[in-house]
């Protein structure tokens, strides 16, 4: 489509123009395959390097295995609830009118301005045993910092913007008027929101959703700081890449690596057909929603 | 149902959109409200929706108290400029969609939501389209979906938000009288939000007017054209000669008590209509002389637009075909212009932009 567009744009190109055209291309998708395909297939080479079965078996380690689960524990606690909190800011700020409106805007957006270590450094800071919650919480036998609680809330922060930027211009373009026609109609605020709001933005909802999750898998900065690496109970994917690399344990980092990888790959693969299937993204989609 | 509207007041921060509005919409009735944009009619009909709440005043529905009922309650039908259809829904499920939502004791079975819609969908003239989905259908189709759902639940006041203002000119015109048919087979109490002065003047049993959050005039189309209340009305009804107080002074020395004319700033309105043209100056002296720039023979009225010497503003004069005939009048004729009547306002209101813009065609 975007050959066509060049197309009429530059009017019938000369030899000239096309020789820039393929350079330029050339360029891209070399650029492309240095630095992203290659490392990647990489990967891939390097943890089957030692043949198919040794490959299951880094994987099928115990301590692969259960950094694993603990992803995807952790991704399945930290999509939801931004979900939950991303429809909730979306809806305040496209729907109402508040002080301190433009605030929470701008409050959205700081676990993409700070950098993932620090953020793991505040809730140290606010939970450990030297911070403001620490004793109370150690007290109580609750332990935040250096288990699994600390990780699923520090990949809380870094998540925190992504279903909610998705939704929030979405909402705007669509405006409340279906809302407003269907409270007129009788329907109550449930109703509303199950029956006409959800509906509406089911796909830009789902298109953050798999943003956040596949940032959940694979943030390091901030778990790493609040896991406190202890072995096949706080470790994540990417620590457990980490760690197995430091200890010159290659196949079993490439293993994890390549999960990881696999994850990645999956969740762009859905991404792209929820883009085509959906219009979100596209200028199709806009279109769409004009008519 | 009648709707009592008392002293409404609504700010929109430093921005005042009603500043003490209290009419009253008899029950049968289609009513219009009529003015520019900024003038707090949508902001008005929101209010009596109930989807904004009203700084001050009251609003009594059927005589009931219901200022701050919500808007489920209030058995109302609303029409969105835009639509506001369900994009997700099928034109059934939209039209169903007010039916399905009541409360479980008072909502319709399957089988009597179905004839319902299908009895809505043949009013509206839409009956095969109950498949189809929102974006499948024409402007002027859709908002007759939309008028299809607000009826659907039988509400007891419709409400429009300026329904034609996104269709163009000829589906406008028809849906116009359309709607007018639909409310004289239904006889729900209507009230139409428009700017279009052509639209609320043919379609309203009454027409009120506002401007800048005042009602300005309230009457029957008839009332309104023949005696608009203020400047601002004779304006903004349209087609119109506006002159500005000396030459008016000399114009009309009978119109006016002869005291003040002179000293208080004034102006008068002519319509094109009100006109007559003379080959020669008539003795009875209310004349201006005027040179004919441009001249439109095509529709059943010959348009004159003229200048009159010390007037910035072209004067617009419609004749019947036969009197032009008559005078066989030609672009670039000198003739003489006797306004047959005209209506004086004293004490112009000062910094109104429709009269600052001098005479309004």
């Amino acid at each position: 489509m975007s050959s066509h567009g060049s197309h009429s744009a530059l009017g019938s190109p000369s030899l000239a123009n096309k020789l820039v055209r393929l350079t330029l291309i050339a360029a891209a998708l070399f650029i492309v395959a240095l630095f992203l395909v290659l490392p990647l297939v990489s990967v891939f080479v390097q943890a089957f390097a030692q043949g198919w079965r040794m490959y299951v078996d880094a994987v099928r380690q115990d301590d692969v295995i259960s950094a694993l689960k603990l992803t995807l524990l952790v991704t399945a606690l930290a999509v939801p609830l931004n979900v939950v909190f991303g429809i909730a800011a979306s809806w305040a700020i496209t729907r109402f009118d508040f002080v301190g409106k433009n605030a929470l805007i701008t409050l959205i957006d700081i676990p993409l301005a700070v950098s993932p270590v620090v953020a793991g450094m505040m809730y140290i800071e606010v939970f450990g045993l030297h911070g403001w919650f620490g004793p109370w919480l150690d007290a109580h036998n609750v332990h935040i910092v250096f288990a699994v609680p600390g990780i699923v809330l520090a990949t809380i922060f870094v998540t925190f913007p992504f279903v909610a930027r998705e939704l929030i211009p979405f909402m705007q373009a669509q405006g409340s008027d279906e809302e407003e026609a269907a409270v007129v109609l009788g329907a109550g605020a449930f109703s509303v929101f199950w029956r006409v709001t959800l509906p509406n933005i089911k796909w830009a909802l789902l298109y953050g959703a798999i943003l956040a999750a596949s940032r959940s898998i694979g943030e390091f900065g901030a778990v790493s700081v609040l896991s406190g690496h202890i072995r096949g109970r706080t470790t994540t994917l990417p620590l457990a890449v980490e760690m197995s690399y430091n200890e010159y344990n290659f196949t079993a980092a490439f293993a994890a690596a390549s999960l990881l990888s696999f994850a990645a790959v999956i969740t762009l693969a859905i991404k792209k057909i929820l883009e085509s299937t959906s219009g979100i993204h596209s200028s199709a989609g806009r279109e769409k929603d004009r008519a | 149902m009648s709707i009592q509207i008392e002293e409404i007041r609504k700010n929109y921060g430093a921005f005042e959109a009603l500043k003490g509005v209290s009419l009253t919409i008899e029950g049968g009735e289609l009513l219009a409200l009529l003015g520019p944009s900024g003038s707090g009619k949508t902001t008005l009909l929101r209010i009596i929706a109930g989807l904004e709440a009203p700084d001050q005043g009251d609003i009594r529905l059927h005589g009931e108290e219901s200022t701050h009922l919500d808007p489920a309650r209030r058995g109302i039908g609303f029409v969105f400029q835009h639509y506001a259809l369900f994009r997700h829904m099928t034109i059934f499920d939209n039209v169903a969609f007010g039916l399905r939502v009541q409360p479980r004791g008072l909502r319709l079975s399957r089988a009597q939501i179905r004839d319902r819609v299908a009895e809505l969908l043949k009013l509206v003239q839409l009956d095969s389209y109950a498949r189809m989905y929102p974006d499948q259908l024409s402007g002027g189709q859709r908002q007759r979906v939309a008028l299809a759902r607000a009826l659907a639940v039988r509400p007891k006041v419709l409400l429009l938000d300026e329904p034609f203002s996104a269709l163009d000119a000829k589906v406008r015109k028809d849906l116009r009288t359309w709607l007018r048919h639909i409310h004289d087979e239904l006889r729900v109490t209507t009230v139409l939000v428009t700017h279009d002065q052509e639209e609320a003047l043919e379609v309203a049993d009454r027409v009120v007017i506002l401007n800048r959050g005042v009602l300005e005039q309230i009457g029957t189309p008839q009332e309104i054209y023949d005696n608009p209340a203020s400047p601002f009305v004779y304006n903004f009804l349209g087609n119109v000669n506006l002159f500005h107080g000396r030459l008016l002074a000399d114009l009309t020395p009978a119109a006016s008590n002869a005291s003040d004319k002179h000293t208080a700033p004034s102006i008068g309105f002519v319509r094109p209509h009100e006109f007559d043209i003379s080959r020669t100056e008539p003795d009875n002296g209310q004349t201006l002389p005027a040179t004919i720039d441009r001249l439109l023979a095509t529709g059943p009225q010959i348009r004159l637009e003229l200048t009159v010497p010390g007037s910035p503003n072209p004067v617009s004069v419609e004749l019947s075909r036969a009197r032009s005939r008559e005078l066989d009048l030609h672009e670039g004729d000198e003739v003489f212009l006797s306004p047959q009547e005209i209506r004086i306002f004293h004490d112009r209101p000062a910094g109104d932009p429709l009269l600052e813009q001098g005479a309004g065609i």
